[in-house]
């Protein structure tokens, strides 16, 4: 069995938690709970037969006065970077995230998730957004944490990243 | 450092340290294992650690982490539900430390402001997409296709102005905390905004528990007076909805009144090119405000053109009322059941 580390970052409220319960325990609630600080869930996933034990960081929402600290992707093997495809705004935040852990960490394997597309009538990403999204040339998911759209698919998609 | 008598130091250094309920481990130089170990660990973990162990082994939270390269903090870890820990790595001469610190206390209280300053920014980006949905992006096509015109002077057209809000809605925010009125308000409006969107009026104006709505604007198989006052049903109806299920739910209940007026008014856009806004300003403007401000929870008013308009129904009773600024005037009213429980609010 091999463990690994995956951090979950983005803008506040979209939907890094949501996403994490869909995943670990294919469960969705409407309600909205502010995460604090980092609470840490953990998956077994069968990997190509291999064992794969994911350590998956739900981190806090970035804020303008809340800063992510760095130290939280310590050890890390691989992230995910969250953006509310119904708030184009929290693309611009996944930017800044993505540019300090660079800076501070590392490059690391990133995929994003475009989550909440059960909202279509809400959803607002423009083609300009997937280029310049595209750019980082990390895979990129539409996701809805609500019906489970891609959401089985783009964990495994990391950690077949981590393990190849 | 601020230098304090060494009894004093003692007090409040005993006073915090024991609310942090610190517990540490000492690490082998370059190692994550374990030569010792003191503090509350029971407080933190079922297993206690033992010397020669790994640290990682008792807490995976640790995996990759160890050795220490350099001195770091991890702030804010929820190890079990509602417990939230401060993680201190500490390089040290010959040593290194891992240091447990409770802030449970301080981090559920934090939650609470986070949680209302996150709620905002949600409710925010959707009231934006909602206004630049519904006036934004249908003014500025209309605005393109040639159908309205945008000189300084603006057009002239007939329209009725509706204006709603919530009854009781600023003790009730005096008495809550922000959290619970941001929720509840936003309860509401969803009552109230859906019905102007169904009978294809425009939403002018949110102002706090309040909303502004023209009818006549947008094209519409029905009179304007028609749209208005059908709006201001549904909107009674799905309040009086939301009220029931309040009741069962043991909360307390709010009503909406609405004031509805016809006549000229002058449309335009106002703003720059891409904050361009649209707004009505005519006389029977500031009437519909007045008479939405003089009715009771489940009371529409409507003025005198706007009963004309309806052909005179028979459900609207006739009333005079004195109202400020304006003076005498007749209007009609009809009473539709908003409250699960009414005249007991
Ligand atoms: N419709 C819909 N709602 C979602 C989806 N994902 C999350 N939400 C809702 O969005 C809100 C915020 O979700 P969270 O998962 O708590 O967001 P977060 O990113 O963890 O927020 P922070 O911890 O504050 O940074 C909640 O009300 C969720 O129910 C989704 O895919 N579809
Ligand atoms: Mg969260």
């Amino acid at each position: 069995m091999i463990q690994k580390k995956i951090c979950i970052l983005g803008a506040a409220g979209v939907g890094k938690t949501s996403l994490t319960a869909q995943f670990v325990y294919s469960k969705f609630s409407e309600k909205y709970m502010s995460t604090m600080g980092v609470k840490i869930d953990k998956k077994m996933l069968d990997i190509d037969g291999i064992q794969v034990n994911l350590m998956i960081w739900d981190i806090h929402g970035e804020e303008k006065f809340k800063k992510i600290t760095t130290s939280y992707l310590r050890g890390a093997a691989g992230m995910i970077t969250v953006i509310d495809g119904t708030r184009p705004e929290t693309i611009q935040t996944a930017h800044e995230i993505l540019t300090r852990v660079h800076t501070d960490i590392g490059n690391i394997p990133n995929i994003f998730l475009l989550n909440k597309h059960d909202l279509t009538d809400a959803w607002d990403i423009s083609e300009q957004n997937m280029a310049e999204l595209q750019k980082y040339n990390n895979p990129i998911y539409t996701t809805s944490a609500k019906t489970g759209e891609h959401v089985e698919q783009s964990f495994h998609a990391l950690a077949q990243l981590l393990i190849s | 450092m601020n230098h304090l008598p060494t009894t004093l130091f003692q007090y409040l250094a005993n006073h915090s340290i024991q609310q942090l309920e610190p517990a540490w481990l000492k690490l082998e130089k370059h190692s994550d294992i374990i030569i010792d170990m003191g503090g509350t660990w029971q407080h933190y973990s079922p297993k206690i650690p033992q010397t020669g162990q790994s640290a990682t082994t008792i807490f995976d939270v640790l995996l990759g982490m160890l050795p220490i390269h350099e001195s770091f903090e991890l702030p804010q870890v929820q190890l079990k539900n509602e417990q939230y820990t401060d993680i201190f790595a500490i390089q040290d001469n010959g040593c290194d430390w891992l240091l447990f610190c409770d802030v449970t206390q301080n981090t559920l209280q934090l939650q609470q402001y986070q949680q209302v300053s996150n709620d905002l920014i949600l409710l925010k980006a959707q009231m934006k997409q909602t206004l630049h949905r519904y006036i934004g992006h249908e003014v500025v096509a209309r605005i393109e296709q040639g159908e309205m015109l945008l000189d300084a002077a603006g057009e002239r057209k007939n329209i009725s102005t509706l204006f709603v809000d919530i009854r009781g809605f600023t003790p009730f925010n005096e008495r809550h905390d922000a959290q619970i009125v941001m929720q509840t308000l936003n309860d509401y409006m969803n009552c109230m905004l859906p019905p102007i969107m169904q009978h294809h009026g425009m939403i002018d104006k949110i102002m706090g528990d309040g909303v502004m709505a023209v009818f006549g604007v947008l094209p519409s198989q029905h009179h304007s007076s028609l749209d208005a006052l059908q709006t201001a049903k549904q909107m009674i109806q799905a309040v009086h909805q939301l009220n029931q299920q309040r009741l069962n739910q043991g909360l307390e209940q709010l009503g909406i009144g609405v004031g509805i007026a016809s006549g000229e008014a002058v449309l335009g856009v106002l703003g720059s090119h891409e904050r361009r806004t649209f707004t009505a300003i005519g006389r029977h403007v500031n009437l519909a405000a007045r008479l939405e401000s003089n009715a009771r929870v489940g009371e529409i008013l409507i003025d005198e053109a706007t009963h004309q308009a309806l052909a005179k129904p028979i459900s609207f009773t006739p009333v005079t009322l004195t109202l400020k600024g304006i003076g005498q005037t007749d209007i009609f009213s009809q009473t539709l059941p908003c409250t699960s429980n009414q005249g007991k609010l």
